[in-house]
Order: C-alpha cells, then structure tokens, then sequence
C-alpha cells in the first residue's frame, strides 16, 4: 500500500468514511475539467466535517507533466442563484487563463476589495457577480479563517453549487487530508448561511 | 473589461510591421517589384490591424454597456428552459440557450441567447437552472445574464 494509500485509510478509519475505489465527479469545476476527466482515486464518501456530505480523493492527470490535488467535493445547491461562480486560489498556483484571446470580454472578474484575502488569494467571479453578496461572504471573520487556518496550499472552487477545496501535493498525509476536510466543510457552511441569510 | 495584452500586442505588431513593410523599402530604396510586394503585405497587414482595432473598440462599448445594465438594471432571475451546443471556440462550447426572465416589474417572458462558455459552465446549462439576471429598465430585451 503507498503512502497516500495509506493516508487515505487512516482517514477513512479516524472518520468513518466509505471507501469508493475511485469516483468521477465530471468537469464540474475548472480544477476539475483541468484534471481531463480522471477520476479521484483513492476515493472516500461521507461526512467531510461539521456535517457537511461530500467527497475526498486525489486528482492525478498529466499535461506537461503529473500534477496532484486532493480534493474534497461537497454541494451547496442555492449558492447558484446568488453567485454562480466564486474561485478562491492561493497566489501562485498554476492555473489556465479563462480569457479569450485577444478582444472579448473577460469570462471572470478578480475581486480585489479585501487586502488581507488577496495577500494570499486571488479571488475571481461571475464579471457581474454581486459585489454586496460578496462582500457579505467574505466576511471579515472568513477572511480572517482563510488567512489563518487552512492548510498552506488550500483553495477553493465554488461553481454552480458544487464546492471543490483543494490542495497540491504528493502526500499530505492523513492529519493534512483531515484539514482540507474541514476547511472545505467550514467554506460550505459559510457559503450555506450566506445563502439562507 | 477590455482587450487584454495579447489582443493589444495583435494590434500593435500587424500595425507597426505593416507600415514598416510598406514604407521602409520605398526609403532604402529596394526595386521596385519587391518593394511593391512588401508594401502589398504591408498594407493588408495596416488593415487587418484596423479590423482588429474596429472589433476590440466594438467590444469595449458591449462591455460599457452591460456595466451600465449592471448597475441600473432591474435584477430578477433567468430560468434555463433549453440547452444546446452545436459549435465551439477556442474549445469552448458555443451555448444557444432560451430562457425565462422574470423580472419585478415586467413579469415572465422567454428570450433567447448565444454565450460561448468554458466546458464546466456548459455541462451545468440544464433546464431549470436558475440564474441572476439584469434587465435595462427601458428595454426588456437588453440583458445581462450573470452565469
């Protein structure tokens, strides 16, 4: 068994979630159509923490060369009648341009209203996503827990309700697989009050 | 909103090489059939430049305008009824989508749009998908959809 392999079953073990071999979520997710329809594996289903359901595996694919995230997947419905789509990604990450070549409009926005987010993110939507919404999930206390609490390499893709927390790395082991859970968990539910407010 | 780097870089090499195509041989004085060949090049060049320039200024006042619907518009939603693709660009799903606008003030009515959309927003381009919308308030048929 490999290391991550075995990450994943003291994961699976500490917190009673069902093994699932590998799991093909679809291109959900621009981290996820980036990944060329791989599926997660190993893959893990149940609680990812706090009560929020979702999914936790890694995500391996090829371009220039293999990249791996482990990704826990949950799913925030009504999200996407508030904002369709908000991508929270740590600076420096690598990821593909969404714009046009050339003249057309931008297909996404940077937000850039919170200084203290954006030392450690960059932060894109909708170009006409509501900036009142935003603001009011990105409250100060959030920014204060992303600038903080999750692990180093977290980020986040919300995107037609479907919530993708990611990290990069070979093995993050099962103490770093336990986090992106919770930080995923943690951003699901903000998102879940901010809709419900 | 507005060309980005690669579009502006576009505008300035065919412009710049154009010219230069097409005047720099006629002052170091090249004979005469080259010199003609070159400014031909040049000057399809100066004007594929100038389509360019007329597409990205066209593009600029599309994008002020949707700023403005943004920000004086009246929001409601757009509910998706049908879906479909027939075409890409650039590997993006060129989306033909018909949609029922409800908007405070204006009731419900259908409408039809054309948006080319990256894969993950295509594949969740499914009848009954709710999204915002912004209506000009002096013309129901001026939109923006936020998707």
């Amino acid at each position: 068994m490999s290391d991550v392999q075995s990450a994943y079953a003291e994961l699976a073990a500490a917190r009673g979630l069902e093994a699932l071999g590998s799991f093909a979520p679809g291109p959900l997710t621009p981290l996820l159509v980036e990944g060329k329809g791989e599926p997660l594996r190993p893959a893990l289903r149940g609680t990812l923490d706090d009560g929020v359901e979702g999914v936790v595996g890694q995500l391996a694919y090829k371009r220039n060369k293999t990249f791996r995230f482990h990704l826990a997947l949950t799913e925030v419905p009504a999200a996407t009648a508030f904002a369709p789509r908000v991508f929270c990604i740590r600076r420096g990450r690598g990821t593909r341009d969404d714009e046009f070549y050339g003249f057309e409009s931008r297909q996404s926005k940077l937000w850039t209203e919170s200084k203290a987010l954006n030392e450690r993110y960059e932060v894109a939507t909708s170009p006409y996503q509501d900036p009142n919404w935003l603001r009011q999930l990105f409250s100060p206390s959030l920014v204060d827990w992303l600038g903080t609490k999750p692990p180093a390499d977290f980020s986040f893709e919300l995107a037609y309700g479907a919530l993708l927390g990611s990290v990069e790395a070979d093995d993050p082991g099962a103490d770093g697989l336990a986090a992106l859970c919770e930080a995923t968990a943690h951003v699901a539910t903000r998102v879940r009050e901010e809709c419900e407010e | 909103m507005q060309p980005n780097k690669v579009g502006i870089g576009l505008i300035a090499f065919f412009g710049l090489a154009g010219a230069a195509f097409a005047i720099v041989p006629i002052l170091i004085g090249v004979p005469g059939e080259v010199a003609g060949i070159l400014a031909s090049i040049g000057v399809i060049w100066v004007l594929v430049a100038g389509g360019l320039l007329w597409y990205a200024r066209r593009q600029e006042k599309k994008s002020a305008r949707n700023d403005w619907i943004f920000r004086q518009g009246l929001r409601g939603t757009a509910t998706v009824l049908h879906a479909g693709s027939s075409a890409t660009v650039n590997e993006m799903p060129l989306m033909s989508l018909r949609l029922e606008l409800d908007v405070p003030g204006q009731g419900t009515r259908e409408a039809k749009r054309r948006e080319i959309m990256p894969v993950f927003v295509a594949n969740r381009m499914e009848p009954g998908l709710v999204l915002p919308v912004y209506v000009n308030p002096g013309d129901p048929d001026e939109y923006v959809l936020v998707w």
